[in-house]
């Protein structure tokens, strides 16, 4: 590979580097901000103190926000990542339907969320049956499948078909198989999917506040706050979420990408 | 083990693929402890069989009888039958022992006799040490090696081998086949040994069955499939051959003559029945193998011609020289495979030479 002449490196070291500054160091205000106090709308920067996550931990508010919001991510994630193995399972298995069924679990994540919440919201009504937690856990669980179904059929279909005919030559029954071959060879696309399902489930707002009953999640209860004026507990809020929310796309990143293959040995 | 009772009968066996058949009517018995090699070019069924053998695939008719009970409907996991696959199919979450072991561990065979089998096994493919590997980290013959065992541990009936040796280099593969034998020799258990290699074939196997298009050609030892083959299909592609084409002529005893564009040629039937009934003017080649032809002399009175010399090539311990004979030295290309020698062939590109082959060393394949 030629090397590029060196103006031009510099040039796009400077690119790069601005693009980064104007998309990220929005994200580097309510971060910083926390850390200080702020009196009549304006920073105090004389002074760095912990005292907006002081008030965080004290509102109650919040704190209930933030269970539910466990609480649903949990649930949904359970849900999401035993379903969309089965659907993945089953489409893999080329029996009739599939594609209809992937067309369908695509459609949610596809579709504007204001659509899908809408959607959902009258044919709970249809049904009878009480906004709550669980038309949140249902209603984030449609949204995330397809994430999830994504993510495990694709690993099926990297698994070399020999595998489980292997598993069969050797005399395993089907149960066996699927137990002791197939599962443990998905396990990691699993947990990859199941990250990725808790964080779009952990900031989904707009189907939530359609389909919630009285309780509000994290994301909404930060909406809400927004719209009643700017409390300083929301930066040290924003600056957690956004440390959660790094720290998950590094461990789902590290399930989804294959493991670097122990070099060969002639 | 009898090498004469037959351990595995396939009778009139026919396999489609939707409207597209893959093998027609094969009848084909694999003896007690032998190694049997399928040997066929891409396309012509050869890992069908296999894979109908093993279970992996249906009939679509006829049957499979081991010790003469019908197993056409067995399930994959209840035949006592193991496969090494092309790709070996190790199971990346297990370790080389947990692989190994899985056959036995699935059937709930006790831990501690698990643990002493595949200690056994992994001796006997000379893989002691590697108990705690994961597949990810063997080489390729490793890999192939833990593949075998864990086909072995199970002590099945019959091991079917698809093409596993493919992936390999030459060297390895070359030490691999020996390997396969002794093993073999060793555990006396029916290898069944898909390949489209046909020097493979040869090195290891007691008898050959050569497939094409989804028939069988032709089954005997490799000794028989290399003199006597039946076909032109055999005579063709089971190793280097001459063909000449022609038309039958008189018998007389256990030779009989072919008319061809290199004049009357003689060429021995023995043990071939089928070529001395065989009418007077049917169109047959005469087929003599490059290490046969040589250059004539004295003694040559019967199946000698002239040609002339188009390429000499040298092949380390042979020399082909690639011939046209024939009507004005042109149509009819042979090749000559002789011994090389350290000052050179004085043989050159260009010159005319008389040649010969002996009539036992002739023999006629039917067109």
């Amino acid at each position: 590979m030629t090397a590029l002449p060196r103006l031009s490196t510099v040039f796009l070291a400077a690119i790069t580097t601005l693009v980064a500054v104007l998309l990220y160091s929005p994200l580097a205000v309510p971060i910083v901000s926390s850390f200080f106090t702020i009196a009549h709308g304006n920073v105090d920067w004389s002074s760095p103190t912990l005292a907006t996550y002081v008030a965080l931990a004290e509102n109650h508010d919040i704190l209930a926000a933030l269970r539910t919001t466990l609480i649903v991510g949990v649930c949904t994630v359970i849900l999401s990542v035993v379903s969309g193995t089965l659907l993945a399972l089953y489409y893999h298995s080329r029996r009739s339907g599939r594609t209809l069924l992937q067309f369908i679990i695509f459609l949610p994540f596809l579709m504007p969320p204001i659509i899908s919440g809408l959607a959902l919201l009258i044919f709970f009504r249809e049904i009878g049956l009480e906004r709550s937690l669980l038309t949140v856990v249902i209603g984030h669980t449609v949204f995330v499948l397809a994430i999830v179904y994504r993510t495990v059929l694709m690993r099926l279909q990297s698994m070399s078909r020999t595998l489980v005919e292997a598993s069969y030559d050797l005399g395993a029954t089907g149960w066996q198989t699927f137990w002791r071959i197939v599962l443990p060879n998905l396990s990691s696309a699993m947990v990859g999917g199941a990250i990725l399902a808790f964080a779009l489930s952990f900031d989904e707002t707009m189907i939530t506040i359609l389909v919630t009953g009285t309780q509000s999640t994290l994301p909404v209860r930060l909406w809400a706050m927004m719209r009643l004026g700017f409390s300083p507990d929301i930066n040290a809020l924003v600056a957690l979420i956004l440390m959660f929310t790094v720290l998950l796309c590094v461990l789902a990143a590290r399930f989804l990408i294959p493991r670097q293959v122990a070099t060969e040995r002639t | 083990m009898n090498q004469n009772t037959d351990l595995l009968t396939l009778r009139s066996v026919s396999k489609s693929y939707g409207t597209v058949p893959v093998l027609h009517d094969i009848d084909l018995s694999i003896k007690d402890g032998e190694f049997l090699t399928v040997l066929g070019p891409s396309g012509s069924g050869k890992t069908t069989v296999l894979r109908l053998i093993g279970g992996l695939e249906p009939l679509t008719s006829g049957e499979i009888r081991l010790d003469g009970q019908d197993i056409s409907r067995m399930p994959i996991n209840r035949r006592p039958f193991n496969t090494v696959f092309q790709d070996y199919a190790l199971f990346p979450h297990l370790t080389v022992s947990g692989n190994v072991g899985y056959g036995l561990s699935v059937r709930h065979v006790p831990r501690k006799e698990i643990a002493r089998r595949v200690a056994e096994a992994l001796e006997l493919v000379q893989l002691g040490r590697f108990t705690d590997r994961f597949p990810a980290q063997l080489s390729g013959g490793q890999r192939q090696r833990v593949a075998l065992a864990r086909a072995l541990i199970c002590q099945p009936r019959l091991i079917l081998l698809d093409e596993p040796l493919a992936a390999l280099d030459l060297e390895l593969r070359r030490q691999m086949q020996e390997f396969l034998k002794s093993i073999q020799r060793e555990i006396k258990t029916t290898f069944l040994f898909v390949t489209h290699d046909q020097e493979e074939a040869i090195g290891m196997a007691d008898r050959i069955c050569v497939m094409q298009a989804g028939h069988i050609r032709q089954l005997g030892t490799p000794h028989e499939l290399y003199y006597k083959p039946n076909c032109e299909f055999v005579a063709r592609f089971f190793g280097e051959n001459n063909l000449v084409a022609g038309k039958l002529g008189s018998v007389q005893g256990e030779l009989r003559s072919i008319e061809t564009a290199l004049g009357r040629l003689v060429c021995s039937i023995r043990d071939q029945p089928h070529l001395k009934t065989a009418t007077d003017g049917a169109s047959a080649f005469a087929a003599f193998r490059p290490e046969a032809l040589h250059l004539a002399d004295a003694k040559d009175t019967e199946n000698r011609f002239s040609g002339t010399i188009a390429d000499m090539a040298f092949a380390g311990s042979s020399t082909v020289a690639t011939i046209t004979a024939g009507a004005d030295h042109a149509g009819q290309r042979l090749r000559l495979r002789m011994p090389s020698r350290v000052d050179g062939s004085t043989l050159k590109s260009g010159a005319t030479i008389s040649l010969a082959f002996a009539p036992h060393e002739g023999h006629l394949v039917l067109a």
